[in-house]
Formats: structure tokens, sequence, C-alpha cells
């Protein structure tokens, strides 16, 4: 199991002016469910994509079942790209659009040498009517589209998938379908899934560990469950108290923040998190958090909450 | 105060909105909720009169006049200053060419003619800070570009207050923002109800959104309202089946409780399935199904179009 852990070690990426990861340190659990949360501008997807080698690293290292993804990708391309797929968030702008869609699946069967056979079982499971398989992507909706990319990135059997908001754009009633074909998958497979998403409906229900992200960092990592139950970071506590909710006994008064999320050329000093804070200290302003490991858990706070401290 | 009456809307031989009716009351924050292509912008679109390309038949009487009736310099007059609207996309809602207070006194002089240019600017600062943006006077010399998303759609509901509308439209106005800041908008909307007293339209496809805001809710499915009711009433106990299963899609329950969805397709504009909409998807239907369903009163002020809610 462990050829699917992917771990970061103060790994730092970007591009221009522009850091998108800085610093970070993570180990993401072989055979397991990962949600990946956080705003816009967290490194979410840049995460996702370092993983794959898609984004060099400036500094530290990724590596994937020990070995780090430049040498995987050196030693044999093509056999960690048939491992290690991602299902990208504009899943319509990834699929040619010169090809129908029974070219666009046949292809990475063709390259990877593997037969088409499972082609037709995951366009049943995920509501994909044949018919589709003689259209461009511009005749697919937007479900439809995300849909042919979500087959094409699980026809190989990957051992690990990394799905960029899969869910976003779908109408709830839809949405469904493709989270249970994701998760039969994972479970068959004992693959290593990572999803990002907005959703903290979503992410809740799927997810075995949590990571969350703001400003290029990780601020809180650990179960699901005991994150959702009690989180130990305040950004934590305030987006998870975003979510609405509809069950009125379930509902939170969302947790209000000052300002906007800072932009990522000009991160705050100190606690990149310390300007919008409730609880912020005048250390939070110029001593910047290391992340900690408590309790089977990993917070980058100088203050965390003392709920998480103690419900793991 | 608003009656929508069997409002059709369609292009060709497809139908966008199959005969609407609901009711949007004095000082109501009425969510509208559904699936995309369920009609619910073309709606809040008709309330205006703007749907380019689509005919109309119904009726959309407000204070007494049917503003279907109406033509078009009459509508346009209706819309400029009895109701207001916020997009869902605040970035491409703004004028790049214009400061935001070249937007702001643009509307507050067309509310009230003669203004003077000192009164404008003031009343423009005014309603700046009421949508909690600091330091007005600088941000009213800022052009749409200087500003954040959430910033910007501050900057929309203010405008759209500054015309003193009876009712405000508002399209999926926090999808485009950040969680954080979508609370912060959704926080914002609940405190301006203590000063605005006209009734709000809030369109959304995050029930749970609505269920936070809204004193109402108004389901639509494949371009008709089939379930109007009291908001704690219909996302808690739903009627309609439909509602019923989207509410479950929601992926509320505990981690480990199963996934669902809705399997089945929705009726594509061109479909008229000749009973009810929902027919070939529900899990409860029957043969008296094939008839047309319409709205009727199941308990005070909530209608189902299902005749066995």
């Amino acid at each position: 199991m462990l050829e699917g852990m992917i771990r970061f070690t103060t790994a730092t990426a970007g591009w221009g002016a522009v850091t998108a990861l800085h610093g970070v340190t993570l180990a993401l659990a072989a055979g397991r469910v990962t949600g990946l949360v956080g705003e816009s501008g967290s490194g979410k997807t840049t995460l996702l994509r370092a993983a794959l080698g898609l984004v060099p690293l400036r500094a530290g290292t990724v590596t994937v079942g020990g070995t780090a993804v430049g040498a995987l990708l050196t030693q044999d391309r093509r056999a960690f790209r048939a491992r290690a797929q991602l299902l990208p968030q504009d899943a319509a702008g990834a699929l040619s659009p010169r090809m129908i869609v029974r070219r666009l699946l046949a292809e990475p069967a063709a390259i990877h040498g593997r037969g088409q056979d499972r082609v037709a079982p995951l366009m049943a499971a995920l509501g994909l009517a044949p018919e589709l398989l003689d259209r461009y992507p511009h005749q697919l909706s937007g479900g439809q589209a995300r849909r042919v990319a979500a087959v094409r990135a699980l026809m190989l059997d990957p051992a690990i998938l990394l799905a960029d908001e899969p869910t976003a754009g779908l109408d709830v009633s839809v949405q469904g379908g493709l989270l249970t074909v994701l998760l039969e998958r994972q479970r068959a497979l004992g693959q290593t899934l990572v999803v990002c998403s907005h959703n903290l409906n979503v992410i809740r229900r799927i997810s075995d560990d949590l990571v969350v992200m703001y400003v290029g960092e990780v601020v809180e990592t650990g179960p699901a469950a005991a994150l959702y139950a009690a989180p130990a970071h305040p950004y934590t506590a305030a987006l998870l108290s975003t979510n609405p909710v509809l069950d009125p006994a379930r509902r939170r008064m969302p947790i209000p923040l000052r300002g906007e999320v800072p932009s990522i050329l000009h991160p705050p000093a100190g606690c990149r998190f310390h300007p919008r804070c409730f609880q912020a200290q005048p250390r939070c302003a110029v001593d910047p958090p290391a992340l900690v490991a408590a309790e089977g858990r990993q917070v980058r706070c100088h203050y965390p909450l003392a709920g998480g401290s103690t419900s793991v | 105060m608003i009656e929508i009456q069997d409002l059709t809307a369609w292009y060709g031989a497809s139908t966008v909105l199959r005969g609407v009716n609901l009711r949007i009351d004095q000082g109501e924050i009425l969510g509208l909720v559904g699936e995309s292509g369920s009609g619910k912008s073309t709606l809040a679109l008709a309330l205006l009169g703007m749907t380019v390309g689509l005919e109309r038949r119904g009726r959309i009487v407000m204070d007494g006049t049917d503003l279907e009736s109406l033509d078009e310099p009459a509508r346009a007059a209706w819309r400029g200053q009895r109701m207001a609207m916020v997009f869902q996309d605040p970035s491409v809602a703004l004028n790049p060419l214009f400061t935001i207070g070249t937007h702001l006194i643009d509307v507050l002089r067309r509310r009230t003619p003669g203004l003077s240019r000192a009164n404008a600017r003031a009343a423009a600062e005014a309603a700046l800070r009421a949508v909690e943006i600091a330091d007005p006077a600088l941000r009213l010399r800022a052009y749409p570009h200087e500003l954040s998303g959430g910033m910007k759609q501050r900057v929309m509901i203010a405008m759209a207050l500054a015309a003193a509308p009876d009712l405000l439209l508002a399209d999926e106005p926090t999808t485009a923002l950040d969680a954080t800041i979508e609370a912060g908008i959704v926080r914002l909307l609940q405190q301006l109800r203590q000063e605005f007293h006209g009734s709000i339209l809030f369109i959304s496809h995050q029930l749970g959104l609505v269920a936070q805001l809204c004193d109402a809710v108004a389901v639509m499915y494949a371009g008709a309202v089939i379930e109007r009711g009291p908001v704690d009433g219909v996302t808690t106990a739903p009627r309609h089946p439909y509602t019923q299963l989207l509410i479950a899609c929601e992926l509320e329950g505990d981690p480990g409780a199963p996934i669902l969805s809705i399997p089945g397709d929705v009726p594509r504009p061109a479909d008229h399935p000749p009973g009810c909409l929902f027919a070939a998807r529900c899990p409860m239907a029957e043969a008296a199904c094939d008839m047309p369903q319409t709205l009727r009163t199941v308990a005070p002020s909530w209608e189902v179009a299902c005749w066995k809610a």
C-alpha cells in the first residue's frame, strides 16, 4: 500500500512572482480518501499538479511511494502517468476538441497498451449513454464532459487519483453518481484518492483525512471526522462554519472573518491568517507558526482552539 | 405584492417556463431553487421583461398592474425604479471604464432626478457604508479592477439598493465568491433587511444557503414551480417527491450513509410530457401521474404540484 503514499517535504512551487505553495510538508496516506479544502489561491490545484510533476518545485521534494516524482518520470514516464491520474478541474478543456468521445477514450488505452473493457461499464455507471461516444466535446454538456474525463482517468485503474473539484458545476441530483463511482473504484483498487472541493458536504461525506490550506500553506490536517467535529485552527473553524446546512439542529452561525483572502503575491507577515483571525495575538503578526503535530493531527497556529486538542 | 400567473416562455417548439405560478409577498425573502436549466434565471429576467429571444404569455401583476401588458417605455420605467438585479458575476456587471462613484451616482440621479452632485456623492458614500465598505470616499474614486470580487458584489448590492426598489432580484449573488466571503455577503443581506422594506427574490442552487437566509422557498423543475412554502417546512419536511430527493442528495447525513442521486434526465425544453413533469424519474409515480399537476394548497402558505403530497 505504501506505493501510493504521496509525501511533500518543505515543498515550494510557483511561477514568476507567485509562490503558490509555500514550504508544504504533508503526507497523503496510501489507500485512503483525502479531502483538500481551502479558498481560491490557497494552492490546492498546485499541490495536486506538483504531486504529478506537472509543476516543478523551487525547493523541497515530493515523493510517490518513496521515490522522487522527478526520478519516477525520468525512469518510466509512461508507467508513472498510468499509475497516477489527474481529473482536472476544467474537464471539458482537457478533452481535445478534434476528437469524438470514442477516440478520446481509445487514446489512453492505446498509449498504455491496455484494452478498453473498462469503458462501457464505467460509462454505464456514470450514466453516460452509449450514443455520446460519437459526439465531440463541444456537443456535451458540462456535466457530461466531466464524466467523460472521469472515465478517462479511471479506465487505467490508477493506484493514485487526484480529483480537482470533481463535482463543480454538477447538479446535486447527478453528483452522487460520480462520487459513488469514485468511491467504488477507490475501494476496489485500494486507491489513494485525493479530492479537492469547495463543497464541504461532499468532502465530509467521502473523506478519511482532511487537509486545510490557506494562502499556499497547510494550516491543519488530520482525520476528517475529528476536524469537522472540533477544528483546532481558527481558519478551519471559520471555513467549516460557512457551510450552509439545511438541518436547523445542525446549523451553526458562520464565524465572521474580517477582510478578504490576501493576495498570494503579498502574503501577510507572521501567521498568514492573522489579519483575518478572530483571536490573533501580537505574536501572530511577527512570528510565523510552524505546523505542529498533536494528538493525531497537525496544526499551524500559536493558539489552537481548545476543542481541537482534546477531541481526537 | 407580486403575483406571477401562468407565465410561459418559449422559442419555437421549446418551452423554458411552463405556466409558472408564484407569489412574492411584501417584504419577504423568497428563495428560488432548482437545478441548472430549471428556469430560475429565465424567471428573473421575465420579471424584468428582458427575456431576449423568448416569447412570453401570462401575467406578472405588481400593485394591481399587469407588467406584461405594458409597452416597452412603461416597462423600462418599472424596471429602473421598482426593481433591481444583482447578477452572479460582479466582475462583468460593472463597467471597467467608470469609477464606482460614477456607477452609483448614475443610479441615484436616475432614481431622484435633479439631485445635486454634492448630495449624490454623499448618498453614494452612505450607500457604500451601508454595505460595510471601509473608506467609502476613497472607494468611490476606484475603478472596478481595483476591488476584490467580494467588494465588487457589495458595490452591486449598494447600486441595487440605491434605487430603493420594491423588488430586489439576486441571481446566485455569491456563487462566484469564496466561502468566507460568501458568508459575509449573506450576513450583509440579513442585516439589510432592517432598513430595506422591499421583497427579495434570492436565486440559488444551494438549498442550505436558502435555508439560512430566506423566509420562503420555491422549487423549480423543468420550467415550473413544483413546491412553494415556508423555508423551515420545505427544507425539513418537503412534500413534493422531487424536493424530497433533491434534499436527500445534499449529502448532509453522516459519513457512511448512502450517497444518492436522482436517476434519469430532466425533460428538455422540446419535450412536453403530458402529465407530471417529474413522473418519469419519480419513485412514487402511478398511472394517475399522467394527468398534468398544478399547485394546490396543502398547508397554510404551502403549495405543492403533486396529487399525492
